[in-house]
């Protein structure tokens, strides 16, 4: 039996999990609007997509199912590999999505673009669903079952190293856009693109790396996704991409602190909200949060106050 | 192909005026022909179990085409499908949809199928304003031939959804009996996953289980298209029940069994035949399927010596082992194939009326015995097998036959 403290501790420690992957995904949205102001709905299909490449990559490395159990050194190894491998390609996936589908519409106004992300969104779920079939995956996962008690909520060892990659990941993404001439690149764009272009940075490349980054680290949260819930299916893009889309505009959809901290809220809010209130209520309150954001806060929590676009 | 003026300018006369009397005769016996419908989810979640089921109806069609048809008419199969990619399971729209071209095609005579209660709920009104039968070989929801809700599912009046499976009236109740009985638990909680089945299931189960004095400390339900059940398996752990029973099929089946295994360890768990499921054991795997007790609505016969010919024609045919509801899908095939035969041997016309009430009339030795229905078309026979998860390494993990090890009948409601 658990006692009222370690039960919210125990969601706690459930919805800090949640909102390390919301947050890696909620990263790519933001990532793309803040320097082309296009919502990329196709975002929620490279993250199912990425999934089964992770799931791939271990499968290549002799690991299905859970029956091989690595330590130490292999289980590093493997998580590298599987991490390099699911992340690059996922990039690259991101990459190809904007050099064939979404550079033709530049330029052209109003929604088509966010139409085509849609349009994307389902070739890529189709061609899961009729390359691997329907059914449910069972995901490999090569991490012993080790755990800490905390006074009666458990703590795994995976939650712990879901916790770490996260981390680095987005202290790496900070670190690559406050710090480098790209990055610095990336945010003069998603100030002004038309200044940034006079000044004489290459636009294409910017937004070829936003993509890159954003689709890698939804890679990232796939792989996660996958070692968390042993879990996979071509329909696991929808409720994963709405949370993180949702985490993405109550941080301020744009800014790239806004995406973490939206992803973390909106994983406590599941989990707690689940505890205190009902399970089949979470939805209706995330989404509310949605609603009320966009009507009374649209810049969210950490976003600028407007675009600074004509 | 050879066309007919080939055969005639290189054969000689006999042998042309043979062929052609066969080949008349074939297109005599080939002009007769009536069709039956099948429905049963093949894309989306449940797509697996379906290829089972529809396999199990498909042996009585070819082995009754290959003996010349049935009465004389060939039997035409029109498979439908009612899984779709936005649902990501069954999807009671399309199945609607489904029931339409059912009744639109006159050469339409019954159906097998649906495998799904929702799906089931959906077609009923359509397939009774058409007076078009359907044998269901798997979806145990009981308000569907409940008499209490005959204006909604039965609004033209006779039966049309037969079953060759019992219903969750006695599938859930039966399992709270082996709880309270077998199993001696006392403190359970519940989940459904908010489909039609695995809500009535749930209820049902619910009702029984308070009947028969076990403390149900919560009631509460999965969304299938969520990824995360933590939160709600936490809460669970935290109230602190002996037994977690679950009413639902696989979508949501398969992360309940994965993240119930990290997060409840120890307690018993339990479903229905939405566990008894080869897609939901090969999505969840071992270790965590192991101990999952499950039930089906029907008889437990593979280990029976005069089905195992059966399962290996079935065997070696699809490369595939059967399911439970493989044999309950033959058996309701046979059943409409009889049908049939009575209708064409009485020198009645063929259709979906006569058919019908041959149908409500049959009783027909089968693989799971003799085969009869009540006034609202639900099976005579109301037995309910139970079993339990346990790997066997020797066959495949999504072999359900050999995963599940059978346990006995359930207590029966009185």
């Amino acid at each position: 039996m658990m006692n009222e403290y370690t039960v919210l501790l125990q969601q706690v420690i459930n919805g800090l999990s949640l909102g390390a992957m919301y947050s890696l995904l909620a990263l790519g949205f933001t990532l793309v609007y803040g320097i082309l102001e296009l919502i990329n709905f196709a975002h929620f299909n490279v993250f199912m997509v990425a999934s089964f490449i992770g799931m791939w990559a271990l499968e290549a490395l002799g690991i299905s199912g859970q029956s091989v159990i690595l330590t130490g050194l292999p289980l590093v190894g493997a998580l590298v590999f599987a991490f390099i491998v699911t992340m690059t390609l996922a990039g690259v996936l991101g990459v190809v999505i904007e050099r064939l589908a979404l550079r033709p519409m530049r330029g052209v106004r109003g929604t088509a673009a966010m139409i085509t992300t849609i349009g994307v969104g389902y070739i890529l779920f189709n061609i899961i669903l009729l390359a691997v079939g329907a059914d449910s995956k069972n995901y490999p996962n090569p991490m012993p079952n080790v755990d800490w008690d905390l006074g009666g909520a458990t703590l795994r060892l995976r939650e712990v190293l879901i916790w770490t990659i996260a981390v680095v990941l987005m202290v790496g993404l900070h670190l690559f856009v406050t710090r480098t001439r790209l990055g610095k690149a990336m945010r003069a764009t998603a100030q002004d693109a038309e200044a940034a272009r006079m000044m004489g940075i290459d636009v294409d490349r910017v937004i070829v790396t936003a993509f890159f980054l954003g689709s890698a680290l939804a890679g990232a949260a796939a792989l996660i996704f996958g070692l968390y819930y042993n879990y996979t299916s071509f329909i696991i893009g929808y409720s994963a991409g709405l949370r993180a889309f949702t985490a993405a505009v109550l941080g301020g959809i744009g800014s790239v602190a806004g995406a973490m901290l939206g992803g973390v809220i909106i994983g406590l809010i599941e989990s707690l909200g689940g505890q205190l209130l009902a399970v089949r209520w979470t939805d209706v309150i995330i989404f509310s949060i949605l609603v009320l954001v966009l009507v009374f806060a649209p810049s969210g929590l950490l976003g600028r106050a407007a675009p600074n676009k004509s | 192909m050879t066309t007919r003026r080939a055969l005639l300018a290189q054969l000689p006369a006999a042998a042309v005026a043979a062929n052609l009397a066969l080949r008349a005769r074939h297109v005599l016996a080939a002009d007769k022909s009536v069709t039956v419908g099948i429905d049963v989810p093949l894309t989306g979640s449940d797509a697996e179990n379906a290829i089972l089921i529809k396999n199990g109806a498909m042996i009585a069609v070819d082995d009754a085409n290959a003996s010349g048809g049935v009465a004389g008419y060939h039997i035409d199969v029109m498979v439908l499908d009612d899984g779709t990619t936005t649902a990501g399971q069954y999807d009671p729209a399309q199945a609607a949809i489904n029931a339409r071209k059912f009744v639109s095609d006159p050469n339409v005579v019954a159906a097998i199928g649906p495998e799904m209660s929702g799906c089931g709920k959906a077609m009923a009104p359509i397939l009774s304003q058409g007076n078009l039968a359907t044998i269901t070989p798997s979806s145990t929801n009981p308000d569907i031939t409940d008499p209490k809700f005959a204006p909604q599912f039965r609004p033209a009046g006779k039966a049309i959804y037969f079953r060759t499976v019992t219903t969750d009236a006695y599938q859930g109740p039966d399992m709270a009996n082996y709880f309270a009985q077998t199993l001696k638990v006392q403190k359970i909680y519940i989940l459904d996953d908010g489909g039609a089945y695995g809500v009535g299931m749930a209820n049902a189960f619910e009702e029984q289980a308070k009947r028969d004095g076990l403390t149900v400390l919560g009631h509460d339900q999965l969304d299938p298209r969520e990824a995360d059940y933590t939160t709600i398996l936490t809460k669970i752990k935290a109230i602190g029940p002996e037994a977690l029973y679950y009413g639902g099929t696989s979508l949501a089946g398969i992360k309940l069994v994965k993240q119930s295994y990290e997060v409840l360890p120890q307690i018993i768990k339990a479903g229905g035949d939405g566990v008894y499921s080869a897609a939901l054991v090969k999505g969840a795997g071992f270790p965590a399927m192991e101990g999952w007790y499950a039930t089906i609505a029907a008889p437990y016969i593979a280990e029976n010596p005069d089905v195992a010919p059966w399962i290996e024609r079935y065997r070696a045919k699809f490369g595939q082992g059967p399911t439970s509801y493989s044999f309950t899908a033959y058996d309701g095939m046979l059943v409409i194939l009889d049908a049939i035969k009575r209708v064409a041997d009485a020198g009645q016309p063929v259709n979906h009326d006569t058919v019908r009430d041959a149908i409500q009339s049959a009783n027909l030795k089968t693989l799971q015995g003799t085969v009869s229905f009540d006034e609202n078309g639900d099976i005579k026979n109301r037995i309910v097998s139970v079993f339990q998860c346990h790997q066997n390494e020797k066959y495949p993990v999504d072999d359900v036959l050999h995963q599940f090890k059978y346990l006995g009948v359930a207590p029966e409601i009185t």
